[in-house]
């Protein structure tokens, strides 16, 4: 049956706009766990709060359960879901770069629009910056073309790379998150912030 | 209850049991057993020889005939320009492009209609479209068009027509009175180029 796009069960258009419908949901999510403050969000480097790892690798495992168990329903075929090429190089120094962003504006690209959305000026700086990077990164393109493209490993997973099947690496990831969930609540009460 | 324990509690049981059901690899069948009764029941993937005949001898480059017989036979006799797909190669990956295509009509044929629908069924239910079978097979082909019955003199017209169409076309796919059972300086067509379908596309996205 899915993926609903790839079988034509629902159209592009009617696909943008359930994207906004879930977009506007991500958002207000996002504003009201608090991820509209730079200070909640740099906390995963410092220490003192780990609420963006938990979220996303909450995320992450979701998504991972839900895909897998819609699979063995036969309601999807994981064949036809878009998976991000690998371009191993371009990978790392984009993580270095989205990273080092990350320390120091802190934000990452969705939480800047939405604390700007709320009329943070640190977020629409950041926004800027955002904008300013893609102008450079276009208008250079030859430049880095050749280091952008180099590497592709096409679309490796991690149950391929390991040779387990997915059930197994999916049941790993659960029991490595859990274990980064619990080293991150030790560190929230080592490094405790009273205000932030 | 900290909510880390209270998502270990759910995520750690549905984990196991990914982890411990067999990966499902199955690609489904397209039709279900009632479609497809629906399918057989109306006929419609049948050529009559007539037709089948007639696009032969007017070289229709839509039409495909796939011999779904052994070797040996294919051999022996086969259709002008008919290429071998024996059976039991169907699933063959060097096939799947000819078989799954939306160019031509593939027709396949046997000597009856049995193996021929056997693999009209397997294709219809791997969801290739424009496959079809010969009605009657190579037996009714060689009544029909290579010895045809001459109607009663007091026969309609449409009849008299038929049996006319029948005989030139006997003649001139080189049967006529004389049945050629022994495919003398009868060689293999060469297969036909296949640019492969398309396949279904990733649907893009991204973060």
């Amino acid at each position: 049956m899915g993926p609903l796009i790839s079988n034509g069960i629902i159209s592009q258009n009617t696909n943008f706009f359930i994207a906004f419908l879930i977009g506007i949901a991500f958002g207000f999510i996002l504003e009201s766990s608090g991820f509209s403050s730079s200070r909640k969000l740099a906390g995963v480097f410092y220490g003192y709060d780990t609420v963006v790892l938990k979220v996303f690798f909450t995320a992450a495992l979701t998504g991972m359960l839900g895909l897998l168990f819609l699979s063995l329903f036969n309601w999807i075929d994981l064949d036809l879901v878009y998976i991000n090429p690998t371009y191993l190089y371009s990978t790392i120094v984009g993580g270095i770069i989205m990273g080092a962003g990350f320390i120091m504006g802190g934000y990452c690209p969705g939480t800047s629009f939405c604390a700007a959305s709320i009329g943070k000026i640190d977020g629409m700086f950041f926004i800027g910056g955002m904008f300013l990077g893609i102008f450079i990164f276009a208008e250079g393109y030859p430049l880095w073309e050749g280091f952008y493209k180099a590497k592709f490993m096409g679309i490796p997973t991690l149950s391929q790379a390991l040779g387990l099947k997915d059930g197994i690496v999916v049941l790993g990831m659960i029991i490595v998150a859990m274990g980064m969930f619990w080293v991150g609540e030790w560190a929230e009460a080592k490094f405790p912030r009273e205000e932030y | 209850m900290k909510p880390r324990h209270f998502l270990a509690i759910i995520i750690i049981p549905l984990g196991l049991i990914m982890a411990a059901i067999p990966q499902n690899t199955t690609h489904p069948y397209k039709l279900t057993p009632a479609e497809l009764l629906e399918h057989v029941n109306s006929g419609m993937q049948y050529f009559t020889p007539d037709e089948t005949a007639d696009m032969i001898i007017n070289k229709d480059p839509s039409l495909l005939l796939i011999d779904v017989r052994g070797e040996d036979e294919y051999e022996k006799f086969h259709l002008p320009g008919a290429i071998n797909i024996p059976l039991s190669a169907l699933l063959d990956e060097q096939w799947k492009d000819y078989l799954n295509q939306d160019i031509r009509f593939n027709l396949f044929y046997s000597n009856s209609t049995v193996n021929a629908n056997q693999a009209w069924m397997l294709t219809r239910q791997l969801g290739y479209e424009n496959n079809y079978v010969l009605q009657g097979g190579l037996n009714y082909w060689v009544e029909t068009i290579v010895n045809p019955t001459p109607p009663e003199s007091t026969s309609p017209n449409e009849e008299i027509a038929k049996y006319d169409f029948r005989k030139g076309a006997g003649m001139a796919l080189g049967g006529g009175a004389a049945v050629r059972l022994s495919g003398s300086g009868q060689t293999a067509p060469a297969l036909p180029k296949i640019a492969p379908r398309p396949k279904k596309k990733r649907t893009e996205g991204g973060c």
